[in-house]
Parts: structure tokens; sequence; C-alpha cells
């Protein structure tokens, strides 16, 4: 196929991201460096202040925790899905992905309800006596990445279901024929194999639970701050939004710096990965 | 026939639905407490609060506003993304690397950032109307489902078979469609499924985008939470779980398939 | 092939509901409020149709919280809706921002009948249509003794039980305030030593709020049992707890008061004047109050001690309310948020 077919084939996909992304955000960016301290006083005043700096190690932190938890979970999970026969397999996938569907609010109250002081687990382990007093499990950062990785394991494992699917079963059979055990199949067959999958479903849930604003505001609150949060409240609040494209724009950086390291890893494990 | 699963992986899987599961069972019993703020267990069960989602107006308008928007932005996203993702999986060789990483671009700048640089510069700047602003918004904001599910899919779909059908003849429209596309329908179930939810839910983009008689029910709920603090809202979510369940089966009636299995 | 049939479903509903949008567009003239967005069908019995009769227009909204909507009427260079509907706090930026018209009185006749406070609380600019105060709530049957000043907050008995609001709420400023007050000082000449108040008062705080149904939440599951917090929440943190009682404080409550301005691109300047002179009124006052919608600011309201409740009435107490000077509060609020992130946030 010629070159103008396959530009032609990306094209209307870049022409959009570029009009309607690229352009307006870098025009927003582009005011921080307007000021009149500076062209990076803004950036400045950020890495100056031990809160910001603390909330952005948060952020990432969070971030980096969900990701590798969700990529274990996510992945065994479509596993045994993809094993399952059709229509369970089709229930299997519906019921996965509902808790997509419950608003941040809801799904908060939930978690209220779990980790809360008169919550579920709270109840259950005092009725026990395994616990005298009610355990603090909320506005903690565990309660954070719980509340994420909720979030985002019905994406990897909607994302990893599909690649899974692909992977030619004869493959696996022809290795366990050769004499392959389960444990080296999984390594050197499946593993690869899944890795585009894999990969994509990191970058979805890396930069979803970085840029996250709902789930940190409702299930942290101020205690722990993460970036998401702080744009909003510039944004929204003080109207600043020469600090909130600030914070933007040291998000957009780092969100791209930790996904071309994740593709690197990924094209080390499979050269057709990315 | 499914290869058989070590027990402790089916156990460990049982378990993470259990962890799924357990907050929705949670919502959907909050949804139907006769009360007027959220409880778990309900006190009194009462389906007040699903007709309440139709018997508001604002609820009803702006319901079907975000359908139509989820519907039109992810069918354009789909559009635009496959073909997108066809081609940097076939000519991985000869594009450029950066261009897999501008279609991911939208979910890396913050939501709000990006609704309001596209309402200074598109809506306002190039005085485009509202609702088609939100459906290019919603189009964009979902084109990394698009594109890179899709693209997983493609990674693994062996490109000789395309190559087979086309040296026999076969126009390469007809090629794409009947050869390409059945092999990765479940990459692209799945980035349909995974935009069109992002959609419905998404307040921080369409917040911006919405205006004077356009609005999105998830911005009309939080509305309405600011001073309503009954359980409409979680049946606003178990009305969306069953509109999926919905979806999914008007997808497999037209599309024909069982979901992913071969 | 099935393809084409879900691709002849897409076209159809693309053209549908493009077609539906195209016809959507009015034929009269058009009035754009802009507003909350709740309450929607008694807004519409009670305001909207009866005043559709007497412009003879079409009513459109823009629905949305204080931010998003003054938000956007900025980045619109105040274009887009003929009258907007904000809580103090964001009126006074907008007022800051340039964003309103100034008021005319005298095209507003029925403000002779509001009270004082009300009629143009943030200069020449739009006046209030309800008003409200933020005090403390507790419940009653767990916090003894009973709460009876500002200064309780800081009691030791209330280790981990308070929800305050956050920073960038309505309310939250006025814990800085308050909390100066606690200090001795005040809160816009020595941040300093406020803050160190707001900092004794954490160990006392479980989670701040940032909307409603948080604090609902946070009440109805026991996590807190006292809080700063709106008049208008209370009603539906008794449905949930009923001993959630309001407390009499010794030191007053303070006033809120939610607005109504005319944007400077308004293009319908008169039928807005009649808007706001309309929503004044006593009659519509006082159905709105009656029906739990918005508290009566038409000192010519009357209401059944019953009705009177769970609203703000009544000269002795409305007189009785402490107000924020919004102009120093705005001024000061960039500091206090970065202030408040480094007591909460760490």
């Amino acid at each position: 196929m010629n070159k103008l077919a396959r530009w032609g084939l990306t094209m209307p996909a870049t022409i959009a991201v570029v009009v309607l992304l690229v352009i307006p955000v870098l025009l927003t960016i582009a005011t921080t460096f307007g000021e009149a301290k500076g062209p990076f006083s803004t950036y400045a005043a950020f890495f100056n202040s031990g809160f910001r700096r603390a909330v952005l190690y948060r952020t990432i932190k969070v971030a980096l925790i969900t990701t590798a938890i969700s990529l274990v979970i996510g992945f065994i999970t479509a596993y045994v899905i993809a094993q399952m026969p059709g229509r369970l397999k089709s229930i299997a996938i519906i019921a996965a992905v509902f808790p997509l569907l419950t608003g941040v609010v809801v799904r908060s109250f939930a978690w209220l309800i779990i980790l809360g002081k008169n919550g579920i687990i709270n109840d259950t382990l005092l009725s026990t006596g395994l616990i005298t007093e009610p355990l603090s499990m909320l506005y903690t950062e565990g309660s954070v990445i719980v509340a994420m990785v909720y979030l985002f394991v019905p994406l990897m494992i909607l994302t990893l279901t599909g690649v899974l699917e692909g992977i030619p079963r004869d493959l696996i059979e022809a290795s366990a024929s050769l004499g392959a055990k389960p444990v080296p199949t999984f390594l050197q067959v499946i593993l690869p194999l899944a890795t585009p999958g894999l990969i994509v479903g990191a970058v979805l849930v890396f930069t979803g639970s970085f840029t996250s604003y709902a789930t940190p505001q409702l299930l942290g609150g101020e205690k722990q701050m993460m970036m998401g949060t702080f744009l909003y409240q510039r944004a929204m609040v003080t109207f600043d939004w020469v600090g909130a494209s600030t914070i933007a724009a040291i998000m957009v950086v780092i969100t791209i710096a930790v996904v071309t390291i994740m593709s690197r890893i990924a094209r080390r494990l499979n050269p057709m990965a990315v | 026939m499914p290869t058989r699963v070590h027990p402790v992986l089916g156990a460990f899987a049982a378990l993470v639905f259990l962890f799924l599961l357990a907050p929705l069972v949670i919502i959907v019993g909050a949804s139907l407490s006769d009360t007027t703020f959220l409880t778990f267990p309900p006190q009194g069960l009462s389906l007040r609060w699903f007709s309440n989602i139709f018997q508001v107006e604002a609820f009803r308008r702006t319901a079907i506003t975000s359908l139509q928007v989820a519907f039109l932005g992810t069918a354009l996203s789909l559009l635009i993304g496959i073909p997108a993702a066809y081609a940097l999986n076939r000519y991985r060789v000869e594009l450029p690397r950066w261009l897999s990483t501008l279609f991911v671009l939208p979910i890396l700048v913050p939501e709000i950032v990006f609704g309001f640089s596209l309402l200074k510069s598109i809506t306002i700047g190039l005085g485009l109307p509202v609702y088609p602003s939100l459906i290019l918004g919603h189009a964009l904001l979902v084109l990394p489902y698009s594109v890179r599910v899709v693209g997983a899919s493609l990674a693994s779909f062996d490109f000789s078979v395309e190559e087979a059908a086309r040296s026999l003849g076969c126009p390469p429209v007809k090629t794409f469609m009947t050869v390409v596309l059945p092999n990765i329908r479940a990459g692209v179930i799945a980035a349909f499924i995974l935009a069109f939810i992002t959609s419905i839910n998404d307040v921080s983009v369409s917040v911006f985008l919405t205006g004077p008689g356009i609005s999105t029910l998830p911005i009309q709920i939080l509305a309405h939470m600011e001073q309503f603090f009954d359980p409409t809202i979680a049946s606003v979510s178990v009305l969306l779980m069953l509109v999926t369940v919905g979806v999914m089966a008007v997808v497999e009636a037209t599309l024909g398939l069982t979901f992913l299995t071969k | 092939m099935k393809a084409m049939r879900l691709t002849q479903l897409a076209t159809l509903a693309l053209l549908a509901t493009l077609g539906g949008a195209a016809t959507a567009a009015a034929q009269s003239k058009t009035f754009t409020i802009s507003w909350w967005g709740y309450n929607g069908e008694k807004m519409n019995a009670n305001i909207i149709e009866p005043f559709k009769k007497i412009c003879g227009c079409e009513i459109v909204f823009e629905t949305g919280n204080n931010a998003d909507r003054l938000n956007k009427l900025k980045l619109r260079d105040g274009k887009g809706v003929d009258v907007i509907y904000l809580s103090d706090s964001f009126s006074q930026l907008g007022v800051e921002q340039g964003l309103f018209q100034e008021i005319d009185p005298a095209k507003i006749p029925n403000l002779s009948e509001i009270y004082e406070l009300g009629r143009a609380p943030q200069g020449k600019y739009g006046p209030a249509y309800t008003i409200g105060r933020v005090g403390l709530v507790y419940d009653s049957a767990k916090v003894n003794p009973p709460i009876t000043s500002w200064n309780d907050l800081w009691r030791e008995d209330l280790k981990s039980s308070v929800s305050l609001p956050g920073i960038t709420t309505t309310a939250g400023p006025m814990v800085v305030m308050q909390a100066g007050k606690h200090a001795g000082v005040d809160a816009y000449d020595d941040a300093d030593k406020a803050f160190e108040a707001v900092e004794a008062l954490k160990p006392n705080v479980v989670k701040n709020y940032n909307t409603g149904s948080e604090l609902v939440n946070l009440i109805s599951t026991g996590e807190v049992r006292v809080a700063l917090a709106q008049d208008f929440t209370l009603a539906s943190m008794q449905a949930a707890v009923k001993t959630m009682t309001w407390a009499k404080l010794s030191d007053g409550d303070i006033a809120t008061l939610n607005t109504v301005n005319i944007p400077k691109g308004s293009e319908n300047v008169d039928l807005a004047y009649k808007f706001i002179d309309f929503i004044l009124s006593k009659d519509v006052q006082q159905k709105e109050a009656e029906q739990g919608v918005d508290a009566p600011i038409n000192t010519k309201v009357e209401l059944t001690p019953e009705q009177a409740k769970i609203w703000t009435y009544g000269a002795e107490q409305v007189s009785s309310l402490s107000r924020i000077d919004y102009a120093k509060m705005n001024e000061a609020k960039t500091d206090w948020i970065d202030r408040w992130n480094e007591v909460f946030g760490q």
C-alpha cells in the first residue's frame, strides 16, 4: 500500500487530536509562560513548595501502586475468564464492567459502608472480638488505592480479555506438547503475547489514576491531596487558570515520561508490543 | 475446549469478583431504600427513586442527551480510531513512533484542562455550537480507547491472512470488513464498551462543553446532589447497569456473537 | 451483512439527533437563566410558568454549580446568559472580575420589601433573593454537653468527631474566620494566628466535606457527629439522624446570601430586571418558602412557626446574623487556601 493510503488512514484521527486537543491545550499551557516573574516562574514556584512536591510524590506513588495491583489482579482474572465457556464468559465480563457504571458519589458511599467506622468490616471485626476499637480505614492513602483499584481492575480485565482471546490456543497446546510445564509456558509464550494488552492496560490505568479527581476527593479528602484534586481547586475556586495549567503541564510531562518508560520495557518483552 | 485452570487461580478470580460486586450489592440495596438519604441495609423497599429519574423532567432530558452524545461520540471515535489503529499496526515500521502516543494524549491531559481549552479555543474561538462541540469533545475523550484497545487486539492479528485475501483479488475495503474486522471483534467491542461508559459517566469535560439548554445526566445529577441527598443517585447507577446490559444485548443481536467467544 | 446493518442504524440515529437538535431553536424571544439546576419542578411551577406569561418568551437554562457557571461566563466574556444565580462568595468574584452590570434599583420596585441586608449586598450589583445561615450542627444524642458556641468546636471530647466544609466551599473560609475569633484576632489581619487555631482543630476533624451529599453521608453513617454546615442541609441530616440539632450559638450564626445578577453581556436586560423583581415579590417568595425551596427574604412573607422552623426567618433572626465582608475574603482566599492545604494536606 502506498504512503498516501498509509497516512490517510491515520489522518482523520491525527487531525482531530491536533486541532481539538493539542493546539487548544498548548494555547492554555502557553499562558503559564507569560507571567511577569519570568517564563518558568510558575514552575519554580511549584517545585519550591514542599506541600506541592509532596502532592506530586503522593500522586505518582498512588498511581504506580494502583497500576501494579490492577495489573496483577486484572491479568489473573482476565486469564481465568478467557478459559471460561461461552455464556459464562459473557456474563463474567459484563459483571466485571459494572463497577465502571457506578457514579463516584455512590461508589464512595459504598466504600463508606464497607470501610467506615460503623461499616461492615469494622462491625465484623468488633463482633468477633479481633479488635476492640473500630479501625480508621478511610481517608488514608490505602483507601484511595483500594477505591482506585476497584475502578481500574475492570478496565484492565476488559483490555486484557481482548488480547488473551487473540492468543491462539494451538500455541499453548503446542508448547505443552513440546514438554513445557505450565509456568514456563506462561512466562515464555503467554506473557510476551499478552504484553501489548498489558501495556495498554498499564498506560490507561496509570494515566487514569494519576489524573484522577473525584475518587481521591471523596475517599482521600484533603489529607490525601493529589494532583487532580489540587488542579481542580486551583481552577474552579480561585479561578487561577495559570496555576491550574502549570499543574496540568507538569502532569502531562510526567505521564508521557512514565508511559514512554513502560513502552520501552514492553518492547523488551515483545518487540511487536507497541 | 477451555483449558483447565489451576484452582488457586480460580479461587483468586472468585475473590476478585467478590471484591468487584460487593459494593454493587450495597448500591442496589441503597437505591431501593424508602428513605430520603443513602443508607444500607435499605430501610423499607421502594422503587420511588427510580421513578424519580423518569419523573424529573431535567433527568429525562439530560439522560437522552447523554445517550445521544455517548453513542455519537463513541461511534465517531471508532470511525477514526479503528483505521488509525490498523495503520499503526500494519505499518508499524514505516510510521513514526510518536504517532501512537499522539492518540493517547486525551487521557494524559487532565480532563478539566482539556474541556476548558476546548471551550476556549474551539467553541468560543471558532464559534462552534454547543451540541457539536460536546460530541467532538467526547469523541476525542474516548479516542484512546478506540485506538489502543483495538490496537492491542490487532497486535495479535496475523496480517498474512489479510494479504492472502488480497492476493486472491479481494478489494481492500471488503478485505478489511470481512477478514480483519471479524477477527478483532473482541477488541472493538471492548473499546466500544469502555468508550461508551466513559462518555456516559463523564463530568469533567462535559462541564465546560455544556451550555444553555444542553446538559448531560451526570452533571444534572451532581446539580441535584447539591441540594438533595437522596438515593436517586444510586438508582441512576443501577439504571446505567441495566442500560449496559441492554446495550450488550443489542450488540449481540446486531453483530450476532456470543460476546467474545470464537 | 451485519456490520452494514449497524452502520445504517448509526447513520439513521445520527441524522435523527442532528435533526432534533436543529429544530430546537426557539422562534420567539429567548430568556436565558443560569442557575444550579435542582428543584426544577417547583421552580417551573412557581417562577418559570408565571414568568413566561408575563414576558411572552421562551426560557432556557444553563445549569451547574457556582464555579462551573461562573467560569463559563468568564470565558464567554459575560455573554450567553441573561440573568445568573450565584451564592454570594461567587457573585463577589463575578463582581470583581467585571462580569456583571450595575443594577439600577429604581427598576426593581420590590427591593423595598426585602430585608435591607439583601438589597445591595455587594455594592451596586445584584440583590439577594434568599437568606441562609451557616452554623454548627450536632447529634444531641451523642454530644454532651450541647454545643452553644463556636468555641465548642475545639472541645477535647469531640476528638475525631467533626467535619468541616472544605476551604473551597461557600462555608469553608468561615472556618478560618471563626478560628481567628477563637484565637482573639481578625483572620484578615493575622492569618498566622488564625491558622494556628485551625491547626489546633485538626485532631477533632475526621474529614472535610465539599458537597452537601458528602456531609449527609458522613452524618448518616455515624462517621461524624458535629459539623459546620449551611442550614439547608439540616432537613436531610435530620431525616437520617433524628437527633441532629442546629446549635443555638451565643455568638451568632453567619449569614449567607444567594444573589441574582445581570451579566454585562445580557441580551435581554429589561426582561432580566422584570425577572429579578418577580422573584423578589411577596407571592413568589411566599410559595417558595412554604414549599421548602428557599428561605424568604421578602419581609412581607408570613409563615407559621412550623413552616419557619427550617428557615432563617423573621427580623430578629436576620438581624442576629453576622455578615461576611466578601471583598476582603476573596482577597485573602488564595493565601488561605494555600495555608489550609498545608494544615490539612499533610
